[in-house]
């Protein structure tokens, strides 16, 4: 029974890349609109903050099948045809995004008040005291939230599987389809998760092994 | 394309009709993954090493899978092999068994963050060890795990739509019936945005008025 796992594994592995493909550029895209997002809720004006706040809590507060499905049916009816592919690396950024605004706006409160005061006390201000105080130390205190939400971003590209991305779990419903051993099948597809998720986890881990404590 | 308030008015009822599923679902997974939870926290702070580490094994298995492949694992899988689940009763298992996962994870912390001192304090005072975890870290600990499980309790919500793609009629699935016989996907995905931010709202206000009466 295992061989057919072995014969299907190619297959899969194929799926795989196209989860690590659609992971990376959206764990890319969401920590950009994560970053814009806290620094709009934290020190934009009312305009920006209203929007950042509207946008994290639509997010936040729905699934996120029901953007995909939105995505799926609700762009062509504006005459927008987006293939599977770029609806999904849409609606899995714009998603994770908001988590991502979360982790780095945490980090950028967790930076403690002296070290504003001892920059401004050096004669720092605005981009300068940001760049070089308070913006490297809020990076290093957001490493390990930040590899936890794209373990959860990775975990969440299996969603896009239901508008037609044939990514790895979708994969896994086809070989299943034409072996029938969804034990063996998915098993597999839950393993291959599994190790991206767990490396993932030990970098987080060696992350913050390595990381001097801020401050 | 323009938005008609009158369909988006008639969807509701259309829609009501899948919140029962999805409370439903959303209720039993988490008083499940509470109970499961505890299980798991007790295994994970035992003196059995074989006990530990199943558990913290197990804890990176749910942990690093997605709750859609389980799923499909306990669907299709049970289906194959003769005994078949309804899509909501393998929605519900794979649920369970990844959130009380979490849940387990969330009284770990709870409980280490109240600290061995305390613990120690009650010994001191002679009281027995389970005494001790009930009159001392208890009480403290739960006011510690209240915030990370109202995320959790949302995100178990949130999770429930994926059981409409095992064909179970919650909202998802409803909206999706409704929308394939109306083509109004504009009005229906805003009454369902709305009803799924209504219910994550109530489940944060009701989870902070518990957190504020536990605080004094």
């Amino acid at each position: 029974m295992p061989n057919v796992l072995i014969a299907s594994l190619p297959y899969l592995l194929r799926g795989a890349i196209v989860t690590l493909e659609l992971s990376a550029v959206c764990a890319l895209l969401a920590s950009a609109i994560g970053i814009i997002a806290a620094l709009a809720q934290s020190y934009g004006g009312l305009v920006a903050r209203g929007i950042a706040l509207i946008y994290l809590y639509l997010m936040r507060g729905t699934p996120m099948l029901v953007m995909v499905f939105a995505a799926y049916y609700l762009l062509p009816y504006v005459g927008i045809n987006v293939e599977p592919m770029t609806g999904g690396v849409l609606v899995v950024s714009l998603y994770y995004g908001a988590f991502m605004s979360e982790v780095f706006r945490a980090a950028l409160a967790s930076v403690p008040r002296g070290q504003w005061d001892a920059g401004r006390a050096l004669g720092m201000h605005g981009r300068w005291l940001m760049g070089i105080v308070i913006v490297p130390q809020a990076l290093r205190l957001a490493g390990p939230p930040f590899i936890n939400t794209c373990i959860m971003l990775v975990k969440g590209t299996s969603l896009v599987s239901v508008i037609g991305l044939v990514e790895l779990t979708l994969s896994g419903r086809e070989v299943v389809e034409r072996t029938l051993a969804p034990f063996q099948v998915f098993g597999g597809v839950a393993l291959i998760y599994f190790v991206i998720c767990y490396s993932l986890s030990l970098c987080g881990k060696a992350l913050e092994a390595r990381l001097p404590h801020a401050h | 394309m323009r938005f008609d308030l009158d369909m988006a008015a008639r969807a509701i009822p259309e829609l009501l009709g899948g919140l029962a599923v999805t409370l439903e679902l959303s209720v039993l997974v988490i008083a499940l993954s509470l109970i499961w939870g505890v299980v798991l926290v007790v295994g994970r702070l035992s003196h059995l090493l074989p006990l530990r580490l199943a558990c913290a094994g197990y804890l990176q298995l749910v942990r690093n899978t997605p709750v859609l492949v389980q799923m499909y694992f306990f669907y299709f899988g049970f289906a194959m092999a003769g005994l078949r689940l309804s899509g909501f009763e393998a929605g519900l298992l794979a649920m369970v068994l990844q959130n009380g996962g979490y849940m387990s994870e969330i009284y770990r912390a709870g409980i280490e963050n109240v600290g061995a001192r305390q613990r120690e304090a009650g010994l001191a005072l002679g009281m027995r060890p389970f005494e001790a975890f009930r009159i001392v870290i208890f009480p403290q600990a739960v006011r510690l795990v209240l915030p990370p499980m109202t995320n959790q309790f949302v995100a178990i919500v949130k999770d429930t739509a994926l059981v409409s793609t095992l064909s179970a009629a919650d909202m998802m699935f409803r909206a999706r019936l409704l929308i394939d016989r109306t083509a109004a996907a504009y009005e229906v995905f805003a009454d369902l945005t709305a009803m799924y931010l209504v219910l994550t709202a109530t489940i944060a206000l009701l989870m902070r008025a518990a957190e504020r009466r536990l605080g004094r």
